[in-house]
């Protein structure tokens, strides 16, 4: 079975069938969003299952489409890819879950959700540039959509600074694509090939000219600090299970595409390149945690707050590209970085899960209206703290390992940047504990008595990304296993 | 052979030889009798059956285009009627956009034409200036390139000014008839330079002597030349009287006028400039590069401020004209940039013709083209929204419709004919055409109806034939895009002689 097509293209045909749905509201779409989403779930875990961790990019699916191009759909996956889509599925699920909104789940909505996540997985999959590229975009206009539709007041400002912003980081990718096409001979949309031939191989001007068109357009969609403006808006205008998305699988477009691209096809310009690129994100890291001890929007915080992790990642691979790396430290960076992705993934999207449901209960996310909310939302409170110790790094938790790996292989290759990034971690523990002191914590002002704690559609919604973080944290060879980078990282 | 010129079979031989000549130029046949046929239709038809000359106009630019194929299938390339006319891939690629882009035009009229008083004429002058498209394609002759270019213009002031009680028509069609005549005046005379340094009207030979004439009358005379088919495919700074012209002719014409004497000018355009200035003689490569960013930049600016989608669908396609350009740029660099001209010709065709047909759609039902009157149209008319949203984003150039394909294309051609900085050109300004494309799709998608009374009480006449012609293009944009091999594969065929 082509485990790998049927899971990206079983919900594309899902999302096409939305618009042939009855009209009126109904349980409709719900049920053929969640249950092709499912079936796609089905077809990575039939992937996993054949997965052999020993090996680098593996059951690859091939079939011709512009043959004058070299263009092909071909998907495949190393443990990167794998891990990636699995956690796209989860995310997924538990979006359509919780909906869009208070209403049942219209079609459009329903047939967005699903583009997306054909979009996404496809991005995650491909193994051919013309497919990756198409997946990149059709991502932005989903997102686009789905923000302009279902976000909040300002919604039609945010996701046009969102579509602008990332278009403006796609099109340098796309050139980024064609100097690696027309080096390549006979030229090709490969992307294991090109991996395996490196066309502008060597650190010249075409080189570095196609590495900063792919490191621009991958760090606008991370965001790295300073291409990061669009995100605090499409975050905060985003409706609830929108931001899950856009922090959780989105983000990881960039940094996957950095890996991908930047350092398995153009090594050597990434070494020439890796001081500054960690760097970056070393400034990411810090200004993300800064700016986040400012808000007083939750769902703003959360988003501050990515930025800061993701430029953890960014470090880990940079730590990777360096020239004085050990092998040791270049596997340990690396596994980190993904690792970073994935439960970065996880925990985030239940941060702004429980940043949405709290914005329900209490009719506001900002923090200086919050008090004594433990009192009201006993339980609520505890998974809130539970999932705000697991995104600031505490042990047992789904981040704690990742940064551990991530850090060990950034003082292998950077010690300062190293040194200093871990400052952020310091900062992002003092904001979280603010966070839940001022909303948690302290009288509880009178309109917030009555509350009501996690419903079972809550719980049933928070269950899978909880049992991850707790799961990630403790055994984290979970991932780790198939992720490790020694097998595919070459 | 005897005194009185050769025997019997050989005269017969020699006109035998003639006709089959002459199956070349069927396509250009086709099309030069059907005008014929429905100025005589125009006359004799009373007037509730003139719709027939519609039907008939259609028909005849459906069969050039299939003749078209069949000559390219059958026959193969060739240059006739003694080196004047050249039937290769391009012109013959052009033949087939203009059969089938030119029948949409006229079912995109149909409603709006249908019953006036001169519904007739209209279709026949439509004919005549596809006529003129297709021999402006395929001509290697100065003096058919400057008789075509007269034709085409004089047919299409004609077209521009067939609302007759509008003064917004007859300013529009002035304009563009008085700018037209001018320019077309001004690369007459430049040919005539031409012809005065090669004593012939033969675009190759003229090549051969432009080689060894002195670079400064080579420069001046392209220059003149090159106004007269700036012009025609707007490209800035002679881009000025499309807004106008656009905005005052019928909405279909305008359609048709965005298109069709726009990629004829531009494949006249590319045989000029690759026949008469051979090995970029006189540095045209850079200064059609440099035009192709100016028109595009200019163009997609301009575009920003519009409220009205006519205007702004007018600057989008002086932008377009400066995509398209970028191919010609690369002419002479990279053999990329013939196919990328042909492919971005067809993705651009379907794309334009689908927004084009929802704006008539939208006017037709709220009499408006503002962009306030596309408020709600996904409420009420979800496929004409669904329609709207696949044509502009392929004029983005967003993928997976045909225009992203057309755009890798043009942008491969740049940057393998080292002009990269015009794709960086190319790239910015698509960012920027995102952000006036999305002020028309926005409110379609976004937007609820507003409270208006949107049943005007128009005529109905004639939906059927634009819902398939809008139909029908939404998917090309979308199926380009998706199985583009095919058409990729045409175009890589679409070569032009001499090779």
């Amino acid at each position: 079975m082509p485990w790998l097509t049927l899971s990206v293209v079983l919900p594309l045909l899902a999302a096409a069938l939305t618009p042939l749905l009855p009209a009126r509201p109904g349980r409709a779409p719900l049920v053929l969003a969640l249950g092709a989403t499912g079936l796609a779930g089905v077809c990575v875990a039939a992937t996993w299952i054949r997965f052999d961790p020993g090996q680098g990019m593996q059951l690859v699916e091939e079939a011709t489409w512009i043959p004058s191009l070299d263009v092909a759909w071909r998907l495949g996956v190393d443990g990167m890819a794998l891990v990636l889509a699995a956690m796209t599925v989860v995310l997924f699920v538990v979006s359509i879950v919780h909906g869009l909104g208070p209403e049942p789940m219209s079609r459009a909505a329903a047939g967005l959700l699903l583009l997306l996540e054909a979009s996404c997985l496809a991005f995650f999959l491909a193994e051919d540039f013309f497919l990756f590229y198409i997946a990149f975009d059709v991502t932005l206009v989903a997102m686009y959509f789905l923000i302009a539709l279902w976000g909040g007041e300002q919604r039609r400002y945010a996701a046009l600074k969102f579509f602008l912003y990332t278009l403006i980081g796609s099109l340098p990718v796309l050139l980024g694509i064609i100097a690696l096409y027309l080096a390549s001979d006979p030229g090709t949309f490969n992307m294991i090939r090109l991996a395996e031939e490196q066309p502008l191989a060597g650190s010249g001007l075409g080189a570095s000219l196609a590495f900063l068109a792919f490191f621009v357009g991958f760090a606008i969609k991370t965001p790295i600090a300073p291409f990061h403006t669009w995100l605090p808006a499409a975050h905060v205008e985003a409706p609830t299970s929108g931001s899950v998305l856009l922090a959780g699988v989105l983000l990881k477009l960039g940094t996957y595409g950095l890996i991908r691209v930047n350092l398995q096809m153009l090594p050597e310009a990434f070494q020439q390149f890796a001081l500054p690129v960690a760097l970056l994100g070393l400034f990411s890291a810090l200004y993300g945690s800064l700016v986040a001890l400012a808000q007083t929007d939750l769902k703003r915080l959360i988003a501050y707050t990515s930025i800061n992790h993701m430029g953890y990642v960014v470090i880990g691979v940079a730590a990777a590209a360096a020239s004085g790396v050990s092998t040791r430290g270049r596997e340990l960076a690396i596994d980190g970085a993904v690792l970073q992705m994935v439960a970065h993934g996880i925990v985030t999207g239940a941060l702004f899960l429980l940043a949405g449901m709290l914005a329900e209960k209490a009719g506001t996310r900002d923090l200086r209206e919050l008090g004594g909310l433990f009192r009201p939302l006993p339980i609520f409170g505890a998974v809130t703290a539970l999932v705000f110790f697991a995104s600031l790094g505490l042990p047992g938790l789904a981040q704690f390992p990742a940064e551990l790996q991530l850090f060990l292989g950034a003082f292998d290759a950077f010690p300062a940047v190293g040194a200093l990034a871990v400052t952020g971690i310091v900062i992002t523990a003092g904001l979280f504990l603010l966070a839940l002191q001022r909303a948690f914590m302290g009288e509880t002002p009178e309109r917030l008595l009555g509350l009501a704690d996690l419903t079972r559609r809550e719980w049933l919604t928070l269950a899978p990304l909880l049992l991850l973080t707790v799961a990630l944290g403790v055994y984290p060879r979970l991932a780790l296993d198939a992720i490790h980078a020694a097998s595919w990282l070459t | 052979m005897s005194d009185n010129g050769g025997t019997l079979e050989q005269a017969k031989a020699a006109e035998d030889m003639m006709l089959r000549e002459l199956a070349w130029l069927w396509p250009i046949g086709v099309l030069t009798a059907a005008a014929i046929v429905a100025v005589v239709l125009a006359m004799v038809l009373p007037r509730e059956r003139q719709r027939l000359v519609g039907a008939w106009v259609a028909g005849a630019h459906l069969t050039c285009a299939a003749l078209a194929a069949a000559v390219w299938l059958d026959r193969g390339f060739r240059s006739t009627m003694s080196g004047m006319v050249l039937v290769d891939g391009l012109s013959l690629a052009l033949a087939g956009i203009v059969g089938v882009a030119g029948a949409a035009c006229v079912a995109l009229a149909a409603p709006a034409v249908q019953d006036t008083d001169r519904e007739g004429e209209f279709y026949a002058m439509l004919t005549f200036a596809s006529l003129g498209c297709v021999v402006l394609g395929s001509t290697a002759d100065a003096a058919l390139l400057a008789l075509a270019i007269g034709a085409l213009g004089l047919a299409t002031f004609v077209l521009t000014g067939y609302r007759r009680g509008s003064t917004r028509a007859n300013e529009a069609s002035i304009k563009y008839y008085v700018f037209g005549t001018v320019s077309g005046a001004v690369m007459v005379y430049g040919l005539s330079w031409w012809f005065g340094l090669a004593g012939t009207t033969s675009l190759r030979t003229i090549g051969v002597a432009l080689q060894s004439a002195p670079a400064g009358v080579v420069a001046v005379s392209t220059g003149l030349v090159l106004v007269g088919l700036f012009y025609k495919a707007a490209v800035v700074p002679f881009h000025f009287w499309t807004p106008d012209a656009y905005d005052g002719a019928p909405l279909a014409v305008a359609a048709y006028l965005s298109l069709l004497p726009k990629l004829a000018a531009l494949v006249a355009l590319s045989r000029v400039l690759t026949l008469a200035l051979p090995g970029d003689l006189a540095g045209w490569s850079t200064v059609v590069a440099v035009a192709a960013a100016v028109t595009m930049s200019l163009g997609n600016l301009a575009a920003l401020r519009q409220q009205s989608a006519v205007r702004l669908l007018a600057y989008s396609s002086i932008a377009q004209s400066g995509y398209l350009l970028m191919a010609v740029a690369a002419l002479e660099r990279s053999d990329r940039a013939l196919p990328a001209l042909v492919y971005y010709a067809m993705a651009y065709a379907v794309a334009n013709l689908a927004a084009f047909a929802v704006v008539i759609a939208v006017q037709r039902e709220r009499g408006s083209v503002e962009l306030s009157a596309f408020a709600g149209l996904g409420r009420r008319h979800p496929w004409q929204a669904a329609a709207l949203g696949l044509s502009l984003l392929s004029l983005v150039g967003i993928p997976p419709v045909t225009g992203f394909v057309g755009k890798l294309e043009l942008f491969t051609a740049s940057i393998d004919a080292g002009q990269s900085w015009l794709a960086v050109v190319a790239v910015i300004n698509t960012v920027i055409s995102l952000f006036y494309y999305l002020r028309l799709l926005a409110p379609a998608v976004l937007e609820p109806t507003p409270t208006t009374p949107s049943d005007l009480g128009r005529s109905l006449a004639g939906r059927t034939v634009l819902r398939t012609a809008l139909a029908t293009s939404a998917a090309a944009v979308l199926l380009f895009g998706l199985a583009a091999q095919p058409l990729l594969a045409l175009a890589e065929r679409a070569i032009m002689l001499p090779l």
